[in-house]
């Protein structure tokens, strides 16, 4: 009898506890939400109302206008095009690059594999902001050796390069912990089958790549898509920039209609979320990955 | 250089005069122009808005369209969003610039110019310069004497007010003459629980324009452009009294002036809220926006007076033009664009668009004003020197970085002027000497 009571009391506790974690995470989960409902909000409302009244003055016009009027301004089929392509060869570079390098410094073992691996990895901390000059003269400087100034400057190439060498260090030191931890014993046994370098590394550790493959272009798509700065300082012509840019069309020089920003926002964010709602599993698992095995 | 900037001196009637010895001029000048260039302009020309806004790009479009029209030249236009563009300029020319391109006279023209990436325009000047009054020549020459900046439009900093809330509260604002004058309307909008002079500096440069009309009233043009080319000392008491005048002011201002942008100070004019706005009159635009009836009732008068000995003879007004850039493709076609633009009939182009412009050119007929824009035209012509606005006028790695956050930090602490100051001269002491 006195055992029950006890349960009961325990499971009283508990639950107590539970609705305190509920309420707390609830609590947190409408602070991160906020800004989001508010963009939202703001975005569904005419900016004249705003500047009349203030961004607290109950809304009189509620409607979808600021979104036509974005998608008009913001040139979208030519902006989204211009981040596809250079999203999708860089990210499918930085794939078969990083998975290379980890593959060399995992399954062979030399004297410099690990000062190689520390390299890329090291590459990777250096801000962007520290070498954008150095890059950019380099750029100019090959593209006036090979007589187009815009051979690299002021061309996607550029921009899907230094994306590729930014990028590959994290990829690299990503697909290497992974790599470690597929047991030794696969690659010798393709070695004694006679298995060449690329047969071992296409046929055999490719496809067991697959699940931090697909959450690294989920990562690398989503870092990518939402770069500014480097398609800012290495294009010159503002139509040959990534979306990300187009959202400053939305901005005046001196007036800046954040309602319509707003809807210019939302706008842009849209296929980031659909890529994540896609591949969120493996976008969980690329947060975690290498943390239990290995 | 910046001591140059000088000898605006306008009336009407020597307008006028301009305008009739400016007509015949400019018949002679295509003439030639005809007849000189021709071969040399020839080829794809490249054009850099640095606005993506709607009316401007119009504007930009009608005066592309009719040099398109009548030289047969391919231009391509290319738009930018003004702010990527001008933080991304010094790459911008250093890389694949435009031929010719939207930008700012004065020190920020200088300053390109003196690292070889701009053009010389002289020989655009020699044939339309007798359209432009002298100050805005000076505003177009570099530190070499030559000239790199072909002017396009203006606008006044001026106390801005609403015609209807003054009427209402029975205060004439012409009649504001001297900061007595001014401090006395403070004193009766405070009296009626109203914000006296709408303000803001969230942004850093918002302020920039009270401080240079502060330090041009209380100790005149020429030391203002000495100081702001480092050959006074803003430890010079003389700056600690520009501080003390606009202590003065905080009493009447907003008191969240570090959390409004400018247009947060707009909104309080807007609605009735602030009696005075300190601005440039570029945001006339946002209340035609908002309705017809709302322009009409803005009108600007001078700041007022504070040293008798200067009187109101210096006004900040920003003049916006057009560069050539020496690493574009097309140097004389991107000058020769540059010349219709600066040309009468690249002028009457864009006022054909329809949209407003206070044009620098001598020759525009003010009859295209409206009754604000010839205010301003007013407010402008009482001035005998321009200023290009503080931002505009020294070191760009001196203006955003350094005086942006002094300025806000005296907001926060108005007491601490000596130390700002002080750490304002230590760090325009320590910046590397420009190329």
């Amino acid at each position: 009898m006195s055992m029950m009571v006890k349960d009961k009391k325990k499971a009283h506790a508990q639950q107590i506890k539970d609705r305190f974690i509920s309420i707390f995470i609830g609590i947190f989960a409408l602070v991160w939400l906020f800004p989001i409902v508010w963009t939202l909000w703001s975005s569904l409302r005419p900016y004249s109302e705003i500047r009349a009244g203030g961004v607290f003055s109950p809304p009189q016009e509620l409607g979808l206008f600021n979104y036509t009027n974005a998608i008009e301004r913001m040139d979208l089929p030519r902006y989204f095009w211009n981040t596809a392509i250079i999203t999708i060869p860089a990210v499918f570079l930085i794939l078969l690059f990083g998975s290379l390098i980890a593959f060399v410094v995992t399954r062979y073992s030399f004297k410099f594999n690990v000062a190689m691996l520390l390299l890329f990895t090291a590459g990777n901390l250096l801000p962007a902001q520290l070498v954008f000059i150095p890059v950019f003269k380099m750029y100019l400087a090959i593209g006036d050796a090979v007589g187009d100034r815009r051979f690299l400057y002021d061309s996607p190439i550029g921009v899907i390069l230094i994306h590729v060498a930014f990028q590959m260090g994290f990829a690299t030191f990503v697909l290497s912990s992974y790599m470690k931890t597929i047991p030794k014993e696969i690659s010798e046994s393709a070695l004694v089958d006679g298995a060449s370098v690329f047969t071992h590394f296409f046929k055999v550790m490719l496809p067991l790549l697959r699940p931090p493959l697909a959450s690294l272009a989920v990562l690398m798509t989503t870092w990518i898509y939402n770069d500014f700065f480097w398609a800012l300082v290495l294009m010159s012509t503002d139509n040959k920039r990534p979306i990300t840019s187009a959202l400053g069309r939305l901005q005046g020089e001196f007036v800046t209609d954040y309602n319509l920003l707003a809807a210019g926002a939302m706008i842009a964010a849209i296929p980031t979320l659909i890529v994540f709602f896609i591949l969120r599993k493996q976008f969980v698992s690329g947060l975690t990955l290498g943390s239990t095995k290995g | 250089m910046l001591n140059k900037i000088a000898g605006h001196e306008v009336d009407r009637r020597s307008l006028l005069k301009g305008a009739a010895a400016g007509g015949l001029g400019i018949a002679g000048a295509t003439m030639l122009a005809g007849c000189a260039t021709g071969g040399a302009s020839s080829g794809p020309i490249a054009f850099g808005a640095r606005t993506v806004d709607e009316s401007p790009t119009k504007q930009l479009k009608g005066l592309i369209d009719a040099y398109v029209a009548k030289t047969g030249n391919e231009v391509t236009y290319n738009a930018t969003e003004s702010n990527a563009f001008q933080n991304n300029l010094s790459q911008y020319l250093q890389g694949t610039p435009d031929d010719c391109f939207q930008w700012m006279a004065g020190f920020r023209m200088q300053f390109f110019a003196d690292q070889g990436l701009l053009v010389d325009l002289s020989d655009v000047w020699n044939e339309i310069g007798d359209q432009y009054n002298e100050s805005y020549k000076i505003a177009s020459t570099g530190s070499d004497g030559k000239q790199y900046f072909v002017p396009q439009s203006w606008y006044p900093w001026g106390l801005h007010f609403r015609k209807s809330m003054m009427a209402e509260i029975g205060l004439d604002p012409e009649s504001i003459y001297n900061w007595d004058d001014f401090m006395g309307a403070l004193e009766l909008l405070k009296g009626k629980g109203l914000i006296g002079l709408a303000s803001a500096d969230k942004g850093g440069w918002e302020a920039m324009g009270t401080f240079d009309i502060l330090n041009a009233r209380i100790n005149g043009y020429q030391f203002h452009v000495d100081l702001l080319a480092g050959r006074e000392k803003w430890t010079d008491d003389r700056v600690k009294e520009v501080f003390a005048y606009w202590e003065k002011l905080l009493p009447y201002m907003n008191t969240n002036v570090l959390d409004l942008e400018w247009d947060g100070a707009m909104q309080l004019l807007l609605q009735k809220q602030a009696g005075f706005f300190f601005n440039g009159s570029w945001f006339g635009a946002n209340f035609k926006e908002q309705s017809q009836e709302d322009y009409d009732d803005l009108w600007i008068v001078p700041f007022p007076e504070i040293n008798p000995e200067f009187a109101r003879d210096t006004i900040d007004a920003p003049i916006d033009g057009f560069c050539v850039a020496k690493n574009g493709a097309n140097n004389a076609g991107g000058a020769d664009l540059a010349k219709f633009a600066g040309d009468k009939e690249g002028m009457q182009a864009m006022l054909d668009t329809g949209i407003p412009m206070t044009s620098a050119n001598k020759n525009q007929d003010t009859s295209t004003y409206d009754p604000f824009q010839l205010q301003q035209l007013a407010v402008m012509n009482e001035a005998k020197y321009i200023t290009q606005f503080l931002d505009r006028d020294t070191r760009p790695d001196f203006a955003g970085p350094i005086v942006g956050p002094a300025f806000q930090s005296w907001f926060k602490d108005p007491s601490s002027t000596n130390a700002i100051l002080e750490s304002l001269q230590s760090q325009w002491d320590a910046l590397p000497p420009l190329a």
